[in-house]
């Protein structure tokens, strides 16, 4: 580690600086207009939200399907890892896992919809077997209430990424910790617990927070796989946001500024169950 | 031992083939057939024609570009700004590191809509609104968190025993850069640039709002098509979406060549 050259360090940060700008303008911005109120500065727009019922609806609905998604997705994500690291570094794993990574969210939406939408394959090969009689007797699984839609297509969207997470982690990691644990007479679990967990957890609390604040507020997959009602919170700030006369503005960035504190509160929540201690320890060794 | 990781690698490939491999296989096999009639019996019929009425779209063509270019322009602003901070975050230790880190990665956790409809206003005032410059301002802020986190990985593991040795032998910063660091951090930057591409291909929303309808991109082609166009025509449009990032690809590998060290026969410079 260097220390000296202040002006080089603030030179080569400089870039980075005037990009930060811009998210952080953005973000400033949707909160100021959030608390203007007929030109004085007030928490009306607030009171307004939070006595919408579709407000409400939307906001518990997004979370369901976003906490859903995301955990699915780590544990999967997680599984496929542990178990197949190996097979995963080497070339052809990589380029598998890299695949659904090459399209865009829309379009494994677009795949999601092509296999399981009422008259697509999942159901026309059960139609075929004799299994069902009709397409309308096929569950509805795209555009529905519960959002299994969306959820599929994240799950297939996310568990790559998850993956290309932990991937260096398991193939850099010291594994004879494992094996320490199991002559000391530690189990299954005290071996994941403390000879695994301490690296993986961070890394994959950082996967987590950035797949639910992604899924939370992303707007394509909720478009082409959502239902009418109720309605993921980002399709309800478009709606507010290109409404007729703009009276409705107000509202959607105020809806987007508490669904950012939301995150915030819960990414801040998260980060504090896992080990901290654990996290800063491991930190510095690897 | 070599038993076990054979038939792990058999169960691996069952998994990904169901997870990832079956649905791209599908969408490519429903890109050359006709749609499925549901009353009808098992059989497809190959066409060529999604991929004719794809590519018999003006519109396609010229979103290519669209997307092709401003997908470029993101990659280099990109590569400059994770070069920079990559090579300051992992060779230097500074007052508030840790909270820039934290800043860098705080434009992913945010909801992108919310800073797209927070600086709308502000891109109206200065001219950039409905023009490319907006729309490529706009796609940084969910790529370069990623950029700056992958090369400034590529840093720490690149050491800085090898820059040392660079400095030693030559003070042209430009140089050394382009025949140590660059040639080295090769496999970095092939990631960022991919990644970075697919990003900023992906981008419907923000790009709708920013550009207004004026900066027809790929995906601003797409989301109309899906009320309008059949299952063939969609599914060979799904397609070209993951072949572009592959073209931009193939182009950037041929750009590499060009780098010192790559060529076998040229041993000595």
């Amino acid at each position: 580690m260097k220390s000296s050259g202040t002006t080089k360090i603030w030179l080569l940060l400089l870039p980075v600086f005037l990009f930060l700008l811009l998210p952080a303008y953005g973000l400033f911005s949707a909160l100021w207009s959030s608390l203007i109120h007929q030109g004085s500065l007030s928490l009306q727009t607030y009171q307004e939200l939070f006595q919408k019922e579709t407000f409400w609806s939307s906001l518990f609905y997004s979370l369901r399907i976003t906490f859903i998604a995301t955990g699915v997705s780590l544990v999967i994500g997680l599984l496929l890892t542990r178990t197949f690291y190996p097979v995963i570094n080497r070339l052809p794993g990589k380029l598998s896992v890299w695949l659904p990574m090459l399209f865009p969210h829309f379009v494994w939406g677009y795949i999601v919809l092509l296999l399981f939408e009422q008259s697509g394959l999942f159901s026309y090969m059960f139609h075929h077997l004799g299994i069902i009689e009709s397409r309308e007797s096929f569950p509805i699984l795209t555009n529905d209430q519960n959002g299994i839609g969306m959820i599929l297509t994240y799950i297939g969207k996310e568990v790559p990424f998850v993956v290309l997470m932990l991937l260096p982690v398991y193939v850099q990691k010291n594994h004879q910790y494992k094996d320490l644990v199991r002559t000391l007479g530690g189990g299954r679990w005290a071996a994941f617990k403390d000879a695994e967990w301490p690296w993986v957890s961070p890394i994959l609390l950082e996967s987590g927070v950035i797949l639910f604040a992604f899924i939370l507020s992303a707007y394509e997959v909720p478009y082409l796989l959502g239902a009418t009602f109720p309605e993921m919170i980002s399709i309800l700030t478009y709606d507010w946001f290109y409404a007729g006369d703009w009276s409705e503005r107000p509202l959607a960035f105020a809806a987007m500024i508490s669904t950012s504190i939301l995150i915030g509160i819960v990414s801040w929540g998260l980060y504090a169950i896992t080990n901290r201690k654990r996290w800063l320890l491991t930190k510095g060794k690897r | 031992m070599m038993k076990t990781l054979r038939h792990k690698q058999i169960q691996f490939w069952v998994y990904i083939s169901i997870l990832f491999l079956f649905p791209v296989l599908f969408l490519l096999y429903k890109s050359f057939t006709l749609p499925m009639r549901y009353e009808t019996h098992l059989h497809a019929h190959f066409t060529m024609q999604g991929w004719v009425t794809l590519f018999s779209e003006n519109q396609l063509i010229q979103a290519t570009f669209v997307s092709l270019g401003i997908g470029a322009i993101v990659v280099i602003l990109n590569l400059i700004v994770g070069l920079t901070a990559g090579y300051a975050l992992a060779f230097y230790d500074f007052k508030g590191k840790s909270l820039l880190e934290a800043l860098i990665l705080f434009p992913i956790i945010i909801p992108l809509l919310a800073i797209t409809i927070g600086v709308h206003i502000a891109m109206i005032r200065l001219g950039i609104a409905d023009t490319w410059v907006g729309v490529v301002l706009i796609h940084l802020v969910p790529t370069i968190p990623y950029a700056v986190k992958i090369l400034r990985n590529g840093y720490t593991s690149l050491g800085t025993a090898i820059l040392e040795q660079a400095y030693v032998l030559g003070p042209d910063p430009w140089q050394r850069f382009l025949s140590i660091d660059l040639p080295l951090l090769k496999p970095a930057i092939r990631s960022t640039i991919f990644l970075t591409f697919v990003i900023s291909l992906s981008q419907y929303v923000i790009t709708a709002i920013i550009g207004g309808g004026n900066v027809v991109t790929l995906a601003l082609v797409f989301f109309p098509f899906l009320n309008s166009a059949n299952s063939t025509v969609l599914a060979a449009f799904s397609i070209w979406f993951a072949l572009l990032p592959f073209l931009f690809y193939i182009l950037i590998e041929l750009l590499f060549l060009l780098l010192p060290y790559q060529k076998p026969w040229r041993t000595r410079s």
